[in-house]
């Protein structure tokens, strides 16, 4: 929380350095002037400075402020609308929207497509780039940051109504709702970057869209897919998404969704399968992901089946994955028969061995947690995770076979060794120098106690 | 022949104190010095300090050792791991510390020289107290310190969550240091006080747990009614706390963290916090009128 | 200087002290004489405010228990056996007392001088001899210069000649004006240092005299007789001699029960433990 308020503040002191003359406050009229005074396609720079007022644009132009340009709404409404095809906005720092919840004020609102939005930054808006029935639109590169309000008052950050054949890229949002697209479909969402917002990526009735390369991290649930068909997830990294339901990327009665490469770290739930696929003759696949030191690696509804779970890599989640209230998953293939053989998933609590050295394990994976299966009934137990005392009742159950749980799934076929990433690069925060020198610092206080002792003693043996 | 002791004001009792209060600072900041430096010295505690330095790191390292090389580990885990080792060590450390403090005196029949000494009992049993608190203090950021390099060496410290973490071990400490002290002024040997101390630990890290969800299953308790039972425990109330510092709500833990993140909100941290600090002062209270009462020192 | 009334101290059932009066004037010396379990070392611990008790027992004018500690700083007091952290360095243990009894350094390590331990500061309190130990417990009941000194047998478990020293150092303190209340075992002890001697029997004060009326000049004490095996019987003859006990007779060994037990003990303790005993 500290870190991103940080990030906040500097972000502010970068936005107020940048070449923007405030001290030349104008009217938006004198944009809409210059517009008025183009003709169809052309390219207006507009002058330094900033305009103040809600801007509407009605002629099919290309506005560009090369970073120069603020267009403050003071306050009110949407600051820019486009109600002309073809208009192009680029480089403009757009800030003050209205706040009220009820119209939906907007920084930069496209009513009709196809329009360009980018390399704009956006400040103290509710709603940030809206497309609302604005088909083939591009927006990207653009830095979004939300008002400061509680999360549940915010407004999208960029939202998409009925708005097909859309890119979304290489967008930065902080502290918005969501990035959500709505009845879109064909859309392609590529390398944005949300964090400290709800969703970071929130699908309803939009279908197939390629999603790829988008890192999203520190938000309520990473992305999550509603009511949406035909959906590909590639090369994400989804990070530290805890908020309460907290999940790396939920699907609710998604069909025929596709998960590759994608890399699960510390969310409260890396994946989180709500019936989905919900219709018969849907399926789902997840392949070659990684679930890495989440709460629960994968959380899934009882009676969800036809996923196929191959090759991923599960990595010291605490519970790697597990059924939402009591039942089992054996609908669900956690091995896939390929032409080089038959692959089932990487497990890092596999106690088995492979002595034919195929790179399968030996014997079947099957997870018997005794504390997983209590909780699963008894879910007021979940009270004593991290306690010593769900280690004493594994390791009771461990010397006690007749008292293991029945496996709520099989995998055949465990690989040894985690399968390697092969899209998603590495993670935000390296070693870094603040890091150490807490490491340090902690080390002084330490030092520094322990002379003090014995310089204590120091007067004493001087006595002497 | 004879050199006087270099003169450090900054040891000396502030002015403007009354003597009394003054002389009262003069003594516990002696027997804390004493207790320190005893502690530091002492075989069981530099062993205890090791112990735990090579645990933490141990856990760090291989917390971040099973992750691969992509630098993928959130301190999240690393923190789980920690928490776990925590649970563990620390209570059984202080505890035993604590414990051994005053009995151990009292059976070498040092106890009864220092009490005819001008002081008084509460100025010993708070000297000693804080004595031992700085040396824990010590052990704890030396081990913690030496993780946290191990840590940033892969770049998995969260800074702040670290020194939370940190914070309320120290507390942790403290609070069953005090609780030591409760079995120490209480016990006549020092075998007696160990012992104590250690079905102690047992209890407060083991069988309270088990007990409350033997409780929770049989007799169905309501969620609020488990929480306020588990959040007696000190050692669950802190645990409580990490989480809830790590997460920013109990909501990992089920329908009681929950209920317990819904009911108090912004409140719960310093519930935790006042919790831990209501069985320490409680603790400290308990020693220091049994041991003013207590007939042969 | 110190004024005890109606002094009652019970453990459990025990009566360890019922009813004891008596007052120490300033400057006075007074022995406590009596067995073990007559109530010496509990009347000393009322007075320090390390017992609850009933009656009253005042220290120039403040009352033990409830100002024990301003009592304690009045009182120097001086154990059988210096107690103290074995691993302490002797200067070290000298500081941190000096702290507690509000002595500035300089003053502390003049004291340790005058005791003849000057060059033992950076010896480990576990290395002093015991005639070392008890003169450093005598140093630091002397920090901060109270006016009372309480000691508890303070030659009782030295050898002949760290006795001599200790009751050397305990003359030069009554020279320089103390209250002194003090028990002991040893006539010659008390009759060197004590102006009364109050001689306690089961918890009651039964007599107060000097030590001349206790023990006219000649007698050296009550008679004992002690069951030594011939074999030990010139060593024995030895530490008799060594602890200042006149032989009346040449011991003869007779065997009795538990002779055997006594020898295997080391005969040095038997005697010791022994002679105590039986003097008293």
């Amino acid at each position: 929380m500290l870190v991103s308020a940080l990030g906040f503040a500097i972000l502010g002191v970068a936005a107020s350095a940048a070449a923007v003359d405030d001290t030349r406050t104008l009217g938006v009229e004198r944009i809409v002037a210059l517009i008025e005074a183009s003709s169809d396609g052309e390219t207006i720079q507009i002058p330094a400075g900033t305009y103040v007022g809600n801007l509407v644009i009605e002629r099919s132009v290309v506005l560009e402020g090369r970073g120069e340009v603020v267009i403050d709404g003071g306050g009110e409404g949407t600051v820019v609308t486009i109600l002309a095809p073809g208009v192009t906005l680029r480089g403009l720092h757009v800030r003050g929207s209205g706040a009220g919840v009820d119209r939906e004020p907007a920084g930069i609102r496209a009513e009709v497509g196809p329009s360009i939005i980018e390399d704009n930054v956006l400040e103290d808006v509710l709603f940030g780039i809206d497309l609302r029935m604005a088909s083939d639109s591009i927006v990207r590169r653009n830095r979004i940051v939300g008002m400061p309000l509680e999360a549940g008052r915010r407004g999208d950050g960029i939202r998409l109504w009925w708005s097909h054949d859309c890119v979304v890229s290489d967008n930065w949002l902080r502290g918005v709702r969501d990035l959500v697209l709505w009845y879109s479909e064909r859309l392609t969402i590529e390398r944005n970057d949300v964090a400290d917002s709800r969703y970071g990526l929130h699908f309803m009735y939009s279908h197939e869209t390629n999603v790829a390369d988008n890192r999203l991290h520190q938000n309520s649930v990473g992305i999550y897919l509603m009511y949406s068909r035909r959906i590909t997830l590639r090369g994400n990294s989804l990070r530290q998404n805890r908020g309460p339901s907290g999940y790396g990327a939920g699907l609710k009665d998604c069909d025929d969704i596709l998960l590759e490469d994608n890399l699960f770290v510390a969310n409260r739930v890396g994946v989180y399968l709500d019936n989905s696929p919900s219709s018969v003759d849907a399926v789902g696949r997840i392949a070659n992901n990684q679930f890495v030191y989440n709460k629960v690696g994968m959380l899934v509804t009882p009676n969800t089946r036809r996923n196929v779970i191959t090759e991923n890599g599960f990595v010291e989640n605490e519970e790697q994955v597990t059924v939402h209230g009591r039942g089992e998953l054996s609908g669900n293939a956690f091995h896939e028969l390929t032409e080089a053989g038959p692959r089932g998933n990487y497990w890092s609590d596999y106690p088995g061995f492979d002595l034919d050295g195929d790179g399968l394990g030996d014997l079947a994976y099957e997870p018997r947690y005794l504390f997983e299966d209590l909780l699963a009934r008894e879910p007021n137990l979940r009270l004593f995770v991290h306690s010593p005392a769900q280690r004493a009742i594994e390791f009771t159950a461990r010397a006690l076979p007749e008292l293991r749980p029945a496996p709520k799934f099989v995998d055949p076929d465990p690989l040894m060794s985690p399968p390697a990433s092969r899209r998603v690069g590495p993670g935000p925060d390296r070693g870094n120098l603040g890091q150490v020198a807490l490491g340090l610092a902690l080390l002084g206080v330490s030092t520094a106690i322990g002379l003090g002792a014995l310089r204590a003693a120091a007067p004493g043996t001087e006595v002497c | 022949m004879i050199e006087l002791a270099i003169h450090r004001p900054g040891l000396e009792a502030p002015r403007a104190m009354t003597p009394a209060l003054a002389s009262s600072f003069t003594c516990v900041l002696a027997f804390a010095r004493r207790e320190l430096r005893e502690a530091l010295t002492s075989r069981w505690f530099v062993l205890y300090g090791l112990a735990f330095a090579a645990l933490s790191v141990s856990v760090s390292y291989v917390s971040l050792a099973s992750a691969g090389s992509e630098g993928l580990a959130g301190f999240g885990r690393t923190a789980a791991g920690l928490l776990n080792l925590i649970m563990l060590v620390v209570p059984l450390m202080a505890l035993t510390a604590g414990a051994g403090s005053l009995a151990g005196e009292r059976e070498r029949g040092t106890l009864i020289y220092l009490v005819a000494q001008p002081v008084s009992r509460w100025e010993v049993l708070l000297g000693k107290f804080l004595g031992l608190a700085a040396a824990f203090v010590a052990c704890l950021c030396g081990g913690f310190g030496l993780s946290a390099l191990v840590l940033a060496s892969r770049g998995a410290v969260g800074i702040d969550s670290f020194v939370m973490l940190v914070a309320a071990t120290s507390l942790l400490a403290l609070v069953m240091l005090a609780l030591g002290f409760v079995i120490s002024v209480f016990s006549r040997k020092s075998s007696v006080a160990t012992g104590v101390a250690l079905f102690t630990w047992l209890f407060l890290v083991l069988l309270s747990d088990l007990g409350l969800m033997a409780g929770s299953v049989l007799f169905k308790l309501r969620v609020q009614e488990l929480f306020a039972l588990s959040v007696l425990n000190p050692l669950q109330a802190f645990k409580l706390g990490v989480v809830q510092g790590l997460e920013s709500s109990l909501d990992v833990l089920g329908p009681v963290g929950v209920y317990a993140s819904q009911t108090w909100g912004e409140r719960l941290p310093w519930l935790l916090f006042g919790v831990l600090c209501a069985w320490g002062m409680l603790a400290f209270a308990v020693a220091a009128f049994g041991f003013s009462r207590s007939s042969t020192a | 200087m110190i004024t005890i009334r109606d002094l009652t101290k019970r453990f459990g059932r025990v009566c360890a002290l019922s009813e004891v009066s008596f007052d120490v004037e300033a400057g006075e010396a007074v022995a406590l004489w009596g067995g073990n379990g007559a109530g010496k070392t509990t009347l000393l611990r009322c007075l320090l405010g390390a017992l609850r008790h009933g009656g009253s027992v005042e220290v120039d004018g403040l009352d033990a228990r409830r100002q024990g500690k301003a009592v304690r700083a009045r009182i120097g007091y001086v154990p059988q056996e210096l107690a103290f952290h074995d691993d302490m360095r002797v200067g070290a243990a000298l500081a941190f007392f000096a702290r507690l009894r509000v002595e500035s350094l300089g003053r502390a390590a003049e004291i340790l001088a005058r005791a003849g331990l000057a060059g033992h500061e950076r010896k480990r309190v576990r290395d002093l001899s015991g005639g070392m130990k008890q003169r450093l417990a005598l140093a630091v009941a002397t920090l901060g210069d109270p006016p009372v000194v309480v000691m508890d047998e303070p030659t009782s478990n030295l050898d002949a000649a760290g006795r001599a020293q200790v009751v050397e150092s305990l003359r030069e303190l009554r020279r320089s004006g103390k209250t002194v209340l003090f028990s002991s075992h040893r006539p010659e002890e008390v009759r060197a240092l004590a102006d009364r001697v109050l001689v306690l029997d089961g918890g009651r004060l039964v007599r107060t005299a000097t030590p001349d009326e206790l023990w006219p000049s000649g007698d050296g004490g009550p008679r004992s007789t002690l069951h030594i095996p011939d074999s030990d019987r010139e060593r024995a003859l030895e530490v008799l001699a060594a602890a200042g006990i006149e032989v009346l007779d040449g011991v003869r060994d007779e065997l009795a029960p538990g002779a055997d037990q006594l020898a295997r003990s080391g005969v040095c303790e038997a005697v010791r433990g022994d002679a105590q005993g039986a003097i008293q």
